[in-house]
């Protein structure tokens, strides 16, 4: 059993380095994925142009005003915005936001202590649209504070920030980023592993060795989750290099789970290869079942908890989903296997039931 | 003539002989479409808290209440232990502890402006930053409260001169995610189909060996190209049509502005996916490196399209390269044709540079393919 699992083994490597374009693509598509994503993906709004109508014009709608042009998030569009242009602005997108003060503002301010403005947003990306809104209200609660600096409140939150006190986004991405690829490549890595044989008619010739179902299968993972290792070292490397991102926890057990996480992806694409009649079937369906999934299920930018329930139950058997609280909670908070073996637990559950049944459906084909 | 429509007739055929390619094509992207257009939000709700309350009093009862009613918090426990916090947040629990004070009732009376604290996971700082202004909110509710009941503590405050707010979100007023995502979405759905498709329908004749076959026959090379282009075109057709009646009836979003524009500006996303293709096909030797060079095309240009995360929000580096992305362009006009009903006159530059990459694009990729083929 050994010599002809070894046998594959070998079999297999030969494949890889023999087609040493895609090997580079698998080793430096994750790297440039990390820089690129790293920078790039960001929630943190910049530079909201935002348009005035102030129909008061005292010295309390611009001081207004100015509260929001010298809040780091809003830029102000530099000329008076006429209420007839309003539509064209957002149709053009030269604006995100236009503030409307009323005539009587600084009247209706000293007379009854309290004034409304508009706020008209561009939602048309919902997202932006809250963002811009929220920002919004954090500007004029800063403006009220500072109007009021007299008035103490009766009594007031003291926030405590903990493991990532800045609250910076890519404290936050880049292990997720390291969940999301190693899921993509892997997975892909095996979808093609058998189906690659079987319509290259090389399956028949190996069907008629003494090989055993089992041997194959192992044969065809084993090869690919030294490769995956390889990626999740290079990555969590660029990772560190680049964005800082601490490591608090152990390293070993994070290249542990690591391991655990690469197996159950390429057992995924393993189980879709033994489905699949084509090549092409195997890639889409790994593809669709990958990318949109892990991007958007698995907590990696939204939070699985603000989401229908209907949703969640898919969350929660995404292998992602786990290994993000893993990877987050080993690098930024720094626990260890006491917190996460639930978490590990899952995951190897998922992992080995999908060899079982890529083995299984294996080996009803073989039959 | 006769002939391209035979090799159409061929690649039809090819493509619809395997059911699975049928769920694959229409089936499997769809359902996407339904179960995404309903995740992305970033709206944060049902965050997990936890409360201490070391005071036991009325008003820190009432304060607790706040958060419990809401649905932006949901209560995981009520842990009498203080040092037990940091543990809870450790391993997942909660996000998020409250911790009131002893004397919180007796300090806001007598004046003394206690402080609730406040544990906060900060790790998804865009959460984090969300719940804290929540927080803020609900403590000036319960303020609010307070002096109601009692309006001689409240003296001073009403002194305070308050500007509100009134938000209106136009073209979306309800703050719905899906009717922005969906039109991102079917983008995605056209860029993935047509590019896989031709990239790995003309790689899969090289290596099955079919190609010299096609190669010793009359066609011409031309001929050749036409007949891969035209079937995935009509098929990216069919796709667009197709997504765009489910999206009408499942989600009951229609097209804001004008339908020929809309397919006007497909035809010509579809030349740029059919070009990457080609071009994806004249550099792969197998299927398996077809994929992955497409992947890797379409992971980065899903990304820089501006799908999920503003092009705004990135550093400035980035935002250039963007430009160079022509999912960028389609995202932007599918969105605002469909939500906002924009005029060509507006869409004007981004549809210029979409159609002078499709073009620059294809035409080189038809190049290199004649070229290889000889």
């Amino acid at each position: 059993m050994r010599r002809r699992l070894m046998a594959i083994i070998r079999k297999e490597f030969i494949h890889i380095f023999r087609d040493w374009r895609t090997l580079l693509i698998i080793i430096l598509m994750p790297i440039l994925m990390i820089v690129l994503y790293g920078y790039a993906i960001t929630l943190d709004m910049r530079n909201i142009v935002f348009g005035v109508i102030d129909d008061a014009r005292t010295p309390d709608s611009r001081a207004l005003v100015d509260a929001f042009a010298e809040n780091g998030f809003f830029r102000t569009l530099p000329r008076d915005v006429r209420r007839n242009e309003m539509e064209s602005l957002f149709m053009r997108r030269d604006v995100h936001m236009v503030l409307v003060i009323p005539e009587d503002f600084s009247a209706d301010l000293t007379q009854n202590r309290s004034a409304v403005v508009q706020l008209i947003i561009d939602a048309s990306d919902s997202n932006v649209g809250t963002f811009v809104g929220n920002y919004a209200e954090q500007v004029l609660g800063i403006y009220n504070q500072r109007m009021n600096h007299a008035v103490p409140a009766l009594f007031e939150i003291a926030p405590r920030i903990f493991y990532n006190p800045d609250m910076n986004s890519t404290n936050f991405f880049v292990p997720g980023l390291v969940a999301l690829i190693l899921m993509l490549i892997s997975a892909l890595l095996t979808s093609i592993a058998i189906t690659r044989e079987k319509e290259t008619g090389t399956m028949e010739q190996i069907l008629v060795s003494p090989v055993h179902a089992r041997e194959i299968v192992l044969g065809k993972v084993l090869p690919y989750v030294l490769l995956g290792l390889v990626n999740a070292a290079l990555i969590l490397l660029s990772a560190w290099i680049l964005f800082d991102v601490p490591v608090r926890g152990s390293l070993a057990l994070l290249g542990l789970l690591s391991l655990v996480y690469v197996f159950v992806a390429l057992s995924f694409g393993l189980m879709i290869s033994t489905v699949a009649r084509t090549q092409l079937i195997a890639m889409f369906g790994t593809l669709m079942a990958t990318i949109l999934p892990t991007i958007m299920l698995s907590g990696f930018i939204f939070p699985i908890a603000s989401m229908p329930e209907l949703l969640r139950w898919i969350a929660n058997v995404l292998p992602a989903t786990y290994f993000l609280i893993i990877i987050r909670a080993i690098m930024l908070k720094g626990v260890g296997i006491a917190e996460l073996w639930p978490q590990a637990l899952i995951l190897s559950g998922i992992g080995t039931l999908l060899l079982t049944a890529a083995t299984r459906r294996f080996r009803m084909r073989l039959e | 003539m006769q002939r391209i429509l035979y090799l159409v007739q061929k690649e039809f055929r090819q493509i619809f002989r395997d059911r699975s390619m049928i769920a694959a094509l229409f089936f499997v992207p769809f359902i996407q479409l339904v179960i995404l257009g309903n995740a992305i939000t970033t709206d944060v709700t049902n965050l997990d808290l936890i409360v201490t309350d070391l005071d036991r009093t009325p008003m820190s009862r009432t304060f607790i209440e706040r958060f419990t009613t809401t649905e932006y918090f949901n209560l995981v426990e009520v842990e009498e232990d203080y040092q037990a916090l940091r543990g809870h947040l450790d391993n997942g629990r909660a996000k998020l502890a409250i911790v009131i004070p002893k004397h919180f009732q007796r300090d806001i009376v007598t004046g003394r402006h206690p402080d609730v604290q406040a544990l906060v996971d900060g790790i998804d700082g865009n959460s984090a930053g969300v719940a804290l202004g929540y927080m803020a909110r609900i403590a000036e509710q319960h303020q609010a409260q307070i002096i109601r009941m009692d309006p001689m503590l409240g003296r001073p405050l009403r002194e305070a001169r308050i500007v509100h707010a009134e938000p209106r979100y136009w073209f979306n007023p309800e703050l719905e995610s899906e009717v922005y995502i969906i039109p991102g979405i079917v983008a995605l759905i056209l860029l993935i189909i047509t590019v896989f498709l031709t990239s790995m329908g003309i790689v899969r004749e090289k290596e099955i060996g079919t190609l010299e076959q096609l190669l010793v026959t009359p066609i011409r090379s031309m001929q050749l190209i036409l007949g891969k282009v035209i079937p995935f075109s009509i098929l990216g057709f069919v796709e667009i049509v197709v997504a765009m009646g489910f999206i009408y009836v499942i989600f009951g979003i229609g097209v804001e502005g004008s339908l020929w524009l809309l397919f006007g500006e497909s035809a010509i996303f579809i030349l740029t996916t059919l070009g990457v293709g080609i071009f994806i096909s004249t550099i792969s030797e197998t299927q398996q490196q077809a994929l992955f060079v497409g992947w890797f095309f379409m992971i980065f240009a899903i990304l820089l399209s501006g799908f999920f995360i503003p092009i705004a929000n990135m550093p400035d580096v980035i935002q250039y390269l963007t430009y160079f992305n022509p999912l960028r362009y389609f995202m932007v006009i599918l969105r605002e044709i469909y939500l906002k009903g924009t005029p060509l006159h507006y869409l004007l530059p981004e549809t210029l540079a979409m159609a002078g990459f499709g073009v620059a694009v294809f035409s080189a990729a038809v190049m290199r393919y004649r070229r290889i083929i000889k």
